[in-house]
C-alpha cells in the first residue's frame, strides 16, 4: 500500500464468517471506524516540523520550547474553522435559535429621557393583563454588578435614576411578543428629569448631580470616573526638538456592528438551579455577576454559550437584560427568551469611547524620539464597564514599538448621559495609535526624512522592556514594516504620486492577553485550563472555557491537541459550551484565547502524549524517546513499520485505570513594573504590524476610496494561516468603518441618531480594498508553538495608514474621525484657502526632498536590525531597556543615571497648570481629601 | 425583536378590483396603504410608523410589469429596469443605483416614485420617537412640532430620496394615476408636492398605475449623479439629473433629488444661463453654481446639509460634462 501504514500493521485476521457474522473472539478490538476514517497513516509532514528537530520548517528566530511537541500533524497549515459547517449550514444555534418547552417571551421597558430619577412605578394595570406572567423592576435586584470589580455600577433595571436614553427601567415576560409589547404601554413610570451631560468636556465640570456617586473616592462633584496620569523618563530631552507634532483629534465612538443582536434565554430547571444561555464572550464574568444579582450560589447556575455572532468586545460585559431574563423566569417558573432589536443593541452599546486625544511629540538631532505627551479624555457613557482599563490603555500602549525618550500621559473618563462605552477591537489603543502614527509622519516630513525609515531607525528590539515597564519578548515589527515597503513598492510611490492619489504607512502594537485576571491574583490561579479527556473509542475530548466568537479558538485549541497527539482534527471534540463541565475560562476578551487557552491545552495533551507513549513503550520495548508520534501511529524512529497504532497504546494506557485524563495550566509569568496602574496594559507577549494603504481622493467631492492594503501582521506563528489572514482582512474593514464612515452621531439633543445599520454606515463590499495579508513569524518564546494575537492588534495600524495616505493624496492632515466627505471637503476648502486656489483640482500634493538625516537613519536601521536579528536569535541576550537608544546603560537603574529620570502616577503640582483636556481632572480632589462624603 | 404589527393584506387582480376594493375601504372609514414592492412600506411598518389596519398589493394586477421605452408599468422591478433592453440609459444609470441588488430585486419604479420622505427624526423605532416627544410626521395624536426646524407646525421637511424620479422628470415623463374617482395623466413634475407629510398629489385611494415617455425622450442623453457614503444600500444624499439632445444646448433639462422634500426639475435655472448663449465650460460653472444657489437641503439625512448643497454644484458639474466633447 503506498503513502503509508496501515492503522494497524499485520493481517487483521479473519473477523466475519460467510454470513456476515463477527466471528467469537476474533473480532479487531476497536470497532470499525474509530481511530480517525482514513484506513493508512499518512506520512511524516516534514515540511510542517521545525528544522531544528528534523523537518524542513524554517526556524529563522531560533529554537522554540514547544519544537519537540510538533508532529507536522496540523500547526501552520491553513484549516477550515471546525465549526465552520454548523454555521455555514445553518445549524449553528445562535442566541435567539435558542427554544424550550413553555417558554415566554420577555420585552424591556426603556427610559425616554437622557436623566431621570424614577420616582415611582406603577406596575398594577401590567400585572392585570392578561397573558402577562411576569413583571419585575429594579426593586427586585438591588445588588450592583458590573464587568470589573473594582467598577460594580449596573442593576438589572434602573434603581433609583435612569441614565441614557433606553437605560432599563422594568420589564414583562409574556405568553408572547405581541402581549409583551403591550404590557410596556401599560406602565405607570413618574420621572423628575435631570439635567443631562452629554458633552465630555463637560463632564469634568462639577454638577449638581453626578451620574454616578463613588462616595468618598468620588472626585469632587464632577463626572469623571476615571483619571490618569503617567510620566516616565527624562522630559528635560523634549526641550529644543528639531521636529514636533501637535495634534488635536476628534474621534468619534463607533460600534462593533456584530451582525448577532443580544438574545438571552433563562431558565430555571426542575431542580431550581438557573440555566441561562446567552451570545457570551466572557460567560464567566456573567456566571458571577448573575450570581450577585440574583443572590445564589455560582454552583447554582449554569451559563450556557451559544454560538455566537460576532463580538468584537461588544458582548463581554454581564448585561441587565441576562439578569432581566434570570429574574422574570424565575417570577414567571417558565423560560424567558429576550432578544434585542438593534436600536436596543446600540442602546446597550459599549462601543468605542468618542474620544479628544490630543498628541503632541518631538524628535531630537539624530531624529530620536525624545519624548510623546498624549493626553486623552474619552466618552464613557452612563456607565463604568471597561472604562477604568481603557483609560489606562488610551496611553500605556503607545509606549512601543518605539523608544522613547520620555513618555506623559493624562487620561479622563467621563459619564456622560449617552448609552455606555466599553471595551472593542483594539480596546483602548486604537485611536491613541492613529494620533501617534500621523505625528510621527509629520515630524519625517518636517525633518525631511522617510517615515518609513524614521521607524526602522527607532525599534525597540525584541527582548526588551518599555519605558513604562513593558516586557517585550518577542517583536516582528523591522520585518513587518519592511515587507509591507517592499509589497507596496513604497520607494517609488510615497509622495510622489498625483494629486488624489496617496499612499501611507501606519503601525501597530497590541497586547496578547492581559497579564492580570481580572479577579483574581495571577500568582495563585491561573488564566485559562483545560481538560483532556481520552476514553476506548480514541476520541480526544476537551474541555475548556474558551469563547470562540467566530475568531476560531475552538479550531486553534482542536489544532495544538492534533498537533501534539499527531491526530487527525476529526478526532478532537472540543466542549466548550458550558460553564458546568468548562473549566473556569476569562474568556474571550484582550486577544486572550489563543495564547494562553492554546497554552493549557497544549500542556494537557502533553500529559496524555506522555501517557501513551509510556505505553507504547510497554508494547514496544523503545524508550519514548526513540518513539515518534504520527498520524494515530507511535513508531520507532528508525523504523516505522516497528510501532504500534494509537488505539493500541491507549488501551494498553488505560488498563486498570479506563479513560486518560489530563488537565493542563497556564499561568504567565510575573513581570511588569510596581507603579499604580502598571498592570494595565502588561502582557505575556505583544503583537506588532505595519500596513500601507492606497487610496484615491475625490478632490472635488471629498470621497475616499481605499483601493490596496499591505497588511503584514507579526502574530508570531500562525497556527492557522487561513484564520490569521482572515482576521487581517476583517481588521481592516472594521478599522475602514472606523476612519471612513462609521460614527454613533448624537444630534443637538443628545439622542443616537443613527442605532440602525443604515445610518450607521459600516462599510459594504464596494468600499473594501483589495487587502494582501502578510503574515510575519517572529515565534514568541512563551507562545504556543510560538503564536501570539491575531485578532485585535491588525485593526490598529489601517487608521493611520489611511489618514496618512489622504495626506500624501492632497496635503492636508485631518484630524476629525471618520474622514466623511463633508469632513474631509471641509479641509479640502481650508487647504485652498491657504494654498489660494479656487479649484481643488489646482492642489499641489505633498512632495518631499530627503535631507542630511535620511543616510544616518538608514545607516542606523541597518545596524538595529543586525542587533534585533541577533537578539531575536537569543546569540544576544544582554539586557534592553528602553534608554539605551540614549545613550543610557541598561544593567543600572534608570533613574541612577539620568537626573530628571522620572516615573510619576500623579502630576507633580507645579504642573497642573500645563495639563491638557483631560489632565484637569487633576485639578479636582476626591471627596476624602475635601473633608466631604465619607 | 421588530415584530410587524398586523394588518390585512388584499390581492386585486385588476385595476378595476384594486378601486373597487379602495373605494370600500374609504367608505366604511378604513384606512389602508398601497404595497408595491414593500421594500420602503414594510420596513416602516416594522418600526410601527404610520401602520393601517389594510394594505392593498398591486403585485397581482394584470399588465402593470410593463417595460418598454415609452412605457413603464409600476409594478417593473428595479432590477428588471436595469436589465431589460430598450429603457433610456439615463433610468438604467438611477435604477441601477437604487439601494442593493437584494432590494432592488423586490422594489419597483411604482414605489421608487412614492417614496416615503425620510427624516432621520422619523425613521426610527417606536421608543425612540417616544424619547423626543414624537416629531410632526408621526405625532402619534400628539400634535409635535417638527424636529428638524422647530417652531414652525405647517411643513414636514423630510427628504424625499429616490432617484429615479428626477431622470423621469429630464426625460419628460408623465405619470398616470388611477383611484375610485377615475384616471387622470399628469407631467411627474406636477405630481409631487412640496410637503414631506403629503409628498405628491395621490388622492385617498389613487395609485399610481404607469409612467410614459415622449418619442422625444429617445433622442436625449444624459446622466443621473448620485452622492451617498457608501456603494450600496444608502439613499441619496443628493441627485442631479441631466438631459440634452446632442449638439443642442438649448434642450437642456436639470432636476435634482434628495435636497428636499420633492425631486425638482430647475427651468428657470437653466433657462437665466441659457440666456447667454451656451458657452462650454463656463456655461456649466454657472449651471451648477446656480443650481447650487436654489436648492435647501435641511439636516436630516446622514449628511450635514451645507455639504450637500455644496456637492450639488459637482453633481451639476459631471451630470452635464458630456454636453462638451
Amino acid at each position: 500500500m503506498s503513502g503509508g501504514y496501515r492503522q494497524q500493521p499485520g493481517s487483521p485476521g479473519k473477523v466475519t464468517r460467510k454470513d456476515g457474522k463477527r466471528v467469537a473472539g476474533k473480532q479487531a478490538f476497536p470497532p470499525p471506524g474509530s481511530g480517525g476514517s482514513k484506513p493508512t497513516m499518512a506520512p511524516r509532514d516534514l515540511d510542517f516540523i521545525p528544522e531544528l528537530v528534523g523537518g524542513r520548517e524554517a526556524q529563522p528566530a531560533g529554537a522554540h520550547v514547544h519544537d519537540r511537541a510538533r508532529t507536522g500533524t496540523s500547526v501552520g497549515k491553513p484549516t477550515a474553522l471546525v465549526d465552520s459547517n454548523a454555521k455555514v449550514t445553518g445549524q449553528a444555534w445562535y442566541g435567539d435559535d435558542v427554544r424550550l418547552a413553555n417558554e415566554v417571551i420577555g420585552k424591556i421597558l426603556r427610559s425616554p429621557h437622557h436623566y431621570a430619577r424614577i420616582k415611582s412605578i406603577d406596575t398594577s394595570k401590567v400585572e392585570a393583563l392578561p397573558g402577562v406572567l411576569a413583571v419585575a423592576t429594579g426593586a427586585d435586584s438591588p445588588h450592583q454588578f458590573g464587568v470589573l470589580p473594582v467598577t460594580k455600577d449596573e442593576h438589572a433595571m434602573a434603581v433609583d435614576k435612569v441614565r441614557h436614553v433606553g437605560d432599563l427601567v422594568a420589564s414583562v415576560a409574556a405568553v408572547d411578543e405581541a402581549t409583551a409589547m403591550a404590557a410596556l404601554n401599560l406602565f405607570e413610570v413618574e420621572y423628575e428629569v435631570l439635567e443631562p451631560v452629554f458633552d465630555p468636556k463637560k463632564g469634568l465640570e462639577d454638577v449638581d448631580e453626578p451620574i454616578h456617586w463613588r462616595g468618598k473616592y468620588h472626585l469632587a462633584r464632577t463626572n469623571v470616573q476615571k483619571r490618569v496620569f503617567q510620566e516616565f523618563g527624562d522630559r528635560s530631552l523634549v526641550q529644543k526638538p528639531l521636529a514636533s507634532s501637535h495634534g488635536k483629534w476628534k474621534m468619534a465612538g463607533v460600534h462593533h456592528g456584530f451582525t448577532e443582536p443580544h438574545a438571552v434565554v433563562a431558565h430555571w430547571g426542575p431542580n431550581g438551579r438557573l440555566q441561562l444561555y446567552t451570545p457570551q464572550q466572557v460567560p464567566h464574568y456573567t456566571h458571577r455577576a448573575l450570581a450577585t444579582v440574583l443572590d445564589v450560589p455560582m454552583h447554582q447556575i449554569n451559563v450556557i454559550r451559544t454560538f455566537v455572532g460576532g463580538g468584537f468586545g461588544g458582548k463581554s460585559d454581564p448585561f441587565p437584560h441576562e439578569m432581566c431574563a434570570a429574574i422574570l423566569s424565575r417570577k414567571a417558573g417558565r423560560p424567558v427568551r429576550i432578544t434585542f432589536d438593534r436600536e436596543e443593541v446600540y442602546w446597550i452599546n459599549r462601543g468605542r469611547h468618542p474620544s479628544h486625544i490630543e498628541v503632541k511629540m518631538t524628535a531630537d538631532d539624530d531624529a530620536r524620539i525624545s519624548g510623546f505627551d498624549i493626553d486623552a479624555l474619552i466618552d464613557g457613557g452612563g456607565f463604568a464597564s471597561f472604562g477604568h482599563v481603557t483609560s489606562y490603555y488610551n496611553g500605556v500602549l503607545a509606549t512601543a514599538p518605539y523608544e522613547l525618550g520620555s513618555f506623559h500621559y493624562t487620561g479622563a473618563r467621563v459619564w456622560t448621559n449617552k448609552p455606555a462605552s466599553g471595551a472593542m477591537r483594539g480596546h483602548g489603543a486604537v485611536n491613541t495609535r492613529c494620533a501617534v502614527e500621523v505625528g510621527l509622519d509629520e515630524m519625517a516630513d518636517q525633518m525631511k526624512v522617510d517615515p518609513m525609515d524614521l521607524r526602522l531607525a527607532n525599534l525597540l528590539p525584541p527582548h526588551s522592556r518599555t519605558i513604562s515597564g513593558f516586557r517585550i519578548t518577542s517583536n516582528g515589527m523591522r520585518e513587518a514594516l519592511e515587507k509591507v515597503r517592499e509589497g507596496s513598492q513604497w520607494d517609488t510611490k510615497f509622495r510622489q504620486m498625483p494629486l488624489g492619489k496617496g499612499i501611507g504607512i501606519g503601525c501597530g502594537f497590541f497586547i496578547s492577553g492581559s497579564g492580570l485576571p481580572i479577579h483574581w491574583d495571577p500568582n495563585r490561579f491561573p488564566h485559562a485550563t483545560v481538560h483532556i479527556q481520552v476514553d476506548m473509542d480514541g476520541g480526544v475530548t476537551v474541555h475548556t472555557g474558551a469563547a470562540d466568537i467566530g475568531q476560531g479558538s475552538t479550531t486553534a485549541i482542536a489544532q495544538v491537541v492534533s498537533e501534539v497527539l499527531a491526530l487527525p482534527l476529526e478526532m478532537i471534540h472540543v466542549k466548550c459550551h458550558e460553564s458546568d463541565t468548562s473549566p473556569v475560562d476569562l474568556g474571550s476578551y484582550s486577544s486572550r484565547v489563543t495564547f494562553m487557552n492554546a497554552n493549557a491545552a497544549i500542556r494537557a495533551a502533553l500529559e496524555i502524549r506522555e501517557q501513551l507513549l509510556k505505553a507504547a513503550w510497554e508494547i514496544l520495548g523503545y524508550h519514548p524517546n526513540n518513539l515518534v508520534l504520527n498520524d494515530r501511529r507511535i513508531y520507532y524512529k528508525h523504523d516505522p513499520a516497528i510501532g504500534t497504532s494509537y488505539l493500541k497504546a491507549l488501551h494498553k494506557a488505560q488498563e486498570d485505570k479506563g479513560a486518560l485524563i489530563a488537565s493542563g495550566a497556564y499561568r504567565s509569568p510575573p513581570m511588569g513594573g510596581v507603579h499604580k496602574g502598571a498592570a494595565a496594559g502588561l502582557a505575556p507577549a505583544y503583537s506588532f504590524s505595519a500596513y500601507v494603504a492606497e487610496v484615491d481622493v475625490d478632490v472635488e467631492t471629498g470621497m475616499i476610496k481605499c483601493t490596496k492594503v499591505w497588511a503584514a501582521h507579526d502574530c508570531g506563528k500562525a497556527l492557522n494561516p487561513l484564520a490569521v489572514k482572515g482576521q487581517i482582512i476583517g481588521s481592516c474593514h472594521m478599522g475602514l468603518g472606523q476612519v471612513l464612515s462609521e460614527k454613533m452621531v448624537y444630534g443637538r439633543t443628545g439622542h443616537l441618531q443613527n442605532p440602525n445599520l443604515l445610518d450607521y454606515k459600516i462599510p459594504s463590499v464596494h468600499e473594501m480594498p483589495h487587502v494582501e495579508p502578510i503574515i510575519v513569524e517572529s515565534c514568541d518564546p512563551e507562545g504556543p508553538f510560538g503564536a501570539k494575537e491575531a485578532g485585535e492588534g491588525p485593526l490598529l495600524p489601517i487608521l493611520p495608514a489611511v489618514v496618512n495616505a489622504v495626506y500624501d493624496a492632497i496635503g492636508i492632515r485631518l484630524r476629525d474621525l471618520p474622514l466623511t466627505p463633508d469632513v474631509v471637503f471641509k479641509g479640502i476648502e481650508k487647504g485652498m484657502k491657504a494654498a489660494g486656489v479656487d479649484d481643488p483640482l489646482d492642489l499641489a500634493p505633498p512632495r518631499v526632498e530627503h535631507g542630511e538625516l535620511q543616510p544616518l537613519l538608514v545607516k542606523r536601521a541597518a545596524e538595529h536590525k543586525i542587533r534585533d536579528q541577533a537578539r531575536q536569535r537569543s546569540e544576544d541576550t544582554s539586557p534592553y531597556v528602553n534608554g539605551v537608544l540614549f545613550g543610557f546603560d541598561p544593567n543600572i537603574p534608570l533613574e541612577d543615571q539620568v537626573e530628571g529620570w522620572r516615573m510619576a502616577t500623579e502630576p507633580d503640582p507645579e504642573q497642573l497648570a500645563a495639563l491638557g483636556l483631560a489632565g484637569k481632572a487633576w485639578l479636582k480632589k476626591e471627596q476624602r481629601h475635601m473633608g466631604g462624603d465619607e | 425583536m421588530m415584530l410587524m404589527p398586523p394588518f390585512t393584506l388584499h390581492h386585486p387582480t385588476s385595476v378595476d378590483a384594486a378601486c373597487e376594493l379602495a373605494a370600500q375601504l374609504m367608505a366604511s372609514g378604513e384606512s389602508f396603504d398601497w404595497v408595491a414592492g414593500g421594500t420602503d412600506l414594510l420596513p416602516n411598518y416594522k418600526w410601527h410608523i404610520n401602520t393601517k389596519p389594510h394594505v392593498i398589493s398591486l403585485a397581482r394586477i394584470e399588465g402593470t410589469s410593463t417595460i418598454s421605452a415609452s412605457e413603464l408599468g409600476c409594478m417593473t422591478r428595479l432590477a428588471d429596469l436595469t436589465e431589460a433592453n430598450g429603457v433610456h440609459p439615463v433610468i438604467v444609470q438611477a435604477a441601477s443605483k437604487v439601494a442593493s441588488s437584494l432590494i432592488r430585486t423586490n422594489a419597483t419604479l411604482g414605489g421608487n416614485l412614492c417614496l416615503d420622505t425620510r427624516c432621520f427624526w422619523y425613521n426610527q423605532g417606536e421608543d425612540w420617537r417616544r424619547s423626543i416627544d414624537w416629531c410632526h410626521k408621526a405625532d402619534c395624536g400628539s400634535g409635535a412640532d417638527c424636529r428638524v426646524i422647530p417652531n414652525q407646525n405647517t411643513l414636514c421637511v423630510a427628504t424625499y430620496q429616490g432617484d429615479i424620479a428626477p431622470t423621469l422628470m429630464v426625460l419628460g415623463a408623465s405619470v398616470h394615476l388611477i383611484g375610485p374617482n377615475g384616471a387622470r395623466t399628469l407631467p411627474i413634475q406636477s405630481f409631487y408636492q412640496l410637503d414631506g407629510m403629503k409628498k405628491n398629489v395621490l388622492e385617498e385611494g389613487e395609485f399610481l398605475l404607469k409612467v410614459t415617455l415622449p418619442e422625444e425622450a429617445a433622442l436625449r442623453t444624459g446622466s443621473y449623479q448620485k452622492l451617498r457614503v457608501r456603494d450600496s444600500w444608502d439613499f441619496p444624499e443628493a441627485g442631479v439629473a441631466a438631459s440634452w439632445i446632442e449638439g443642442d444646448p438649448s434642450t437642456l433639462v436639470l432636476a435634482t433629488t434628495a435636497l428636499e422634500s420633492i425631486p425638482r426639475c430647475h427651468p428657470e435655472e437653466v433657462a437665466a444661463v441659457l440666456a447667454d448663449g451656451w458657452d462650454g465650460a463656463a456655461s456649466i460653472k454657472a449651471l451648477s453654481n446656480s443650481l447650487q444657489k436654489s436648492v435647501k437641503p435641511v439636516n436630516n439625512t446622514a449628511l450635514p446639509p451645507r455639504y450637500r448643497r455644496s456637492m450639488v454644484r459637482v453633481l451639476t458639474k459631471r451630470a452635464v460634462q458630456g454636453m462638451v466633447k
